[in-house]
């Protein structure tokens, strides 16, 4: 079972947006996938029209990997479950600062998912803390949605300097870009300076796309209503990249 | 429809068809019109709640609709709902819902042949005469199934099992002759010969394509033209030799020997002979255990000095005891007879390997000719092969021989058929 988590630190770069889209084509292509929404705004459940339980019970989320499987939610995908966000999440730092051991929990309950799911993508909160490191040691691949942008550029350095500072492994980052507008120069030339500094991005981007907003309408992966938008074909390329990693 | 397993694409459909239907051909026996559709329910949020499948089967008079909910992890509550909303509608619930359970549906003859033998219900007080004759024409509606399959030429199994099964009435009829009206014998005997005869030749020559394979790999390479010769020559006999069985089997001729012996099975019994009223479970336990001591003393004369006839005629009379116990399988102890049958199959296999290689030597033998040297040479090449192979299997004819007539098999056989005076029998 390989752990996927979409993360920045940074809000509104389209993590949510990657993870629906990449969980959508894993399953589609045949990999048993679950999808943890983390993020308490629930926004990956939304687009799965999956609503979570009405009991809090963020408490109980790092206990043991049973408590989790009772809130798995079947999406309308064949493949494809999900445990919706709860609002209760908004508390898993101070959680997570009461435990020993802190640091290895989520990766320990999600050892769980081993036999039934080949496949775990998690949708992480905007935020560098406790969460954020149990999810940085919890995967595999830590895909990090960029905008070539400026501010997104120094974000990015900062995790890339967290990562060396606390000896988490770097190899783990994935970036690509996203919610790129080839006809801004800003843009072009920022991604021409970040790929040349980092040799690590995805050859994939993800554009700016209103086909990628209509999510929040559609309440659905862009393959379910804009098929053959270019949108779409970036993310089932995103996927079809992200697979090949080893 | 494709007709071997062989013919399919896909290697492991291939693999695994082969394994399953060996010589078999796949033939259509049913054809089904479906019509299905996926369907799903949402809940309030548009979310799919409860998945289902309706399959509507358009065989018979009127069609049947098969509804399938599938509940979704989560959602449980909702598929309970949803099933209690559907309970007035439904006629049945089925469990395992497949393409089987719509094949059953269709009532076709496919399944009910299955049952074949089961049908004919034998109990231990049955009287001798009746149970061979029902017996006899079960065996002849066996053989007779397999009479399209022959004319079709669809694969080599058709002959082969239409054969075992008349040589099966044949034995049955010889080794319960004293249960039936001696003129039954007089007429069907001569009747059920002829009809064996007529397939004899293209049997043997199935049993040489079969073997064409194995025999390429005995010779070496430049043998091999000789080889494609000999079978260019097979190829034409058989097809010459399959129109001629074909013809015989859609004659009138065979249509009416046919249907006179299943006349004559079909009478009434008339208790002409001691034995016909007897019990059935009675007599054919005297006659098992009276064959195995015959047998037994055969073997006694059986050395390595001994000529293959003697070989044969054990062999024959193994191929007889497991005839008469298979007939009679109901009336006997299943445990015991499991193990028994086993054992003669096992001994079956040894003395058949030998006595085929024999059969092969004299039919390759038939075709050895001056004429046609490349060909003779190949033939040559494997008679000698096969003549080894023979020598070889000799001991092991001894050997089999050895383990299966121990005192322990004497002992089992006199216990299992040894007739206790009990109420009942007789």
């Amino acid at each position: 079972m390989r752990v996927i988590a979409s993360y920045s630190m940074k809000g509104g770069v389209g993590k949510t947006a990657t993870s629906v889209n990449l969980a959508y084509w894993a399953a589609k292509s045949g990999s048993k996938t679950l999808l943890i929404d983390l993020d308490p705004q629930g926004a990956s459940s939304y687009y799965f029209r999956v609503r979570p339980s009405t009991k809090k019970w963020a408490k109980r989320f790092f206990k043991a990997y049973e408590n989790l499987v009772t809130h798995i939610k079947a999406s309308d995908f064949e493949n494809l479950d999900v445990i919706p966000a709860h609002l209760s999440f908004r508390n898993f730092d101070s959680l997570l600062a009461g435990f020993k051991k802190r640091k290895n929990r989520l990766r320990r309950v999600l050892k769980g998912f081993d036999k039934e799911y080949d496949l775990v993508i998690l949708d992480c909160p905007p935020s560098i803390s406790h969460l954020s490191e149990s999810i940085f040691i919890a995967s595999d691949v830590l895909l990090v949605p960029v905008i070539p942008t400026t501010l997104s550029e120094r974000t990015f350095e900062q995790l890339m300097i967290f990562f060396k500072e606390n000896d988490y492994p770097q190899n783990k980052i994935v970036p690509f870009f996203s919610m790129v507008q080839n006809q801004k120069s800003l843009h072009k030339e920022t991604m021409r300076a970040m790929s040349a500094r980092y040799k690590i991005f995805l050859k994939t981007t993800i554009p700016y796309s209103s086909d990628i907003e209509k999510m929040g309408i559609h309440k659905a992966p862009v393959d379910v209503f804009a098929k053959s938008k270019q949108a779409n074909h970036a993310y089932r390329q995103l996927w079809e990249e992200v697979s090949k990693i080893e | 429809m494709p007709d071997f397993g062989g013919s399919f694409g896909k290697v492991i459909v291939k693999a695994k068809l082969q394994k399953l239907i060996g010589l078999r051909a796949i033939l259509p026996v049913a054809t089904l019109r479906l019509l299905e559709t996926d369907f799903s329910l949402r809940d309030s949020d548009q979310k799919i709640v409860v998945k289902g499948h309706l399959t509507q089967s358009m065989g018979g008079d009127q069609p049947t609709c098969y509804c399938t909910l599938r509940a979704l992890r989560g959602y449980s509550k909702f598929h309970t709902r949803a099933a209690q909303i559907l309970e007035p509608l439904i006629k049945a619930k089925i469990k395992d819902f497949g393409l089987k359970c719509l094949l059953e549906a269709q009532d076709l003859e496919v399944f009910k042949s299955k049952q074949g033998n089961s049908v004919l219900l034998l109990t231990v007080a049955m009287q001798a005469e009746p149970a061979v004759r029902s017996i006899a024409l079960a065996m002849l509606d066996q053989a007779e199934r397999h009479v399209r399959g022959v004319i079709a030429d669809t694969d080599t199994e058709f002959l082969h099992q239409f054969r075992v099964n008349v040589r099966k009435l044949r034995s049955l009829i010889s080794l319960l002759k004293k249960a039936l009206p001696t003129t039954l014998i007089d007429t069907l005997k001569p009747k059920l010969s002829l009809i064996a005869g007529k397939t004899n030749k293209l049997r043997d020559l199935d049993v040489l394509i079969l073997a064409h394979e194995s025999y390429r790999t005995m010779l070496p390479a430049n043998f091999e033209s000789g080889l494609n010769k000999l079978y260019g020559l097979i190829e034409k006999q058989r097809k010459q030799e399959k129109n001629k069985v074909a013809r015989y089997l859609s004659s009138k001729d065979y249509k009416a020997t046919i249907a006179s012996c299943a006349a004559e099975f079909s009478l009434n019994s008339v208790f002409e002979t001691a034995m016909a009223s007897k019990s059935i479970a009675r007599v054919v336990k005297k006659l098992i255990l009276k064959r195995y001591h015959k047998m037994l003393a055969m073997c006694q004369g059986i050395s390595c000095q001994s000529p293959d006839q003697n070989i044969h005629a054990l062999r024959i009379e193994f191929k007889k005891l497991r005839y008469l116990i298979e007939f009679f399988v109901d009336l006997l102890p299943k445990k015991r007879i499991v193990k028994i049958v086993g054992e003669i199959k096992k001994i079956q296999t040894i003395l058949g390997d030998y006595n085929d290689y024999g059969v092969q030597i004299g039919i390759l033998n038939g075709y050895v000719d001056d004429a046609l040297v490349d060909m003779s040479n190949s033939l040559s090449g494997l008679i000698a092969i096969l003549h080894q192979k023979k020598i070889e299997k000799r001991s092991k004819v001894e050997s089999a021989i050895a383990d299966f007539f121990t005192e322990n098999m004497t002992n089992e056989f006199n216990l299992v058929f040894g007739i206790r005076k009990t109420k009942g029998l007789g």
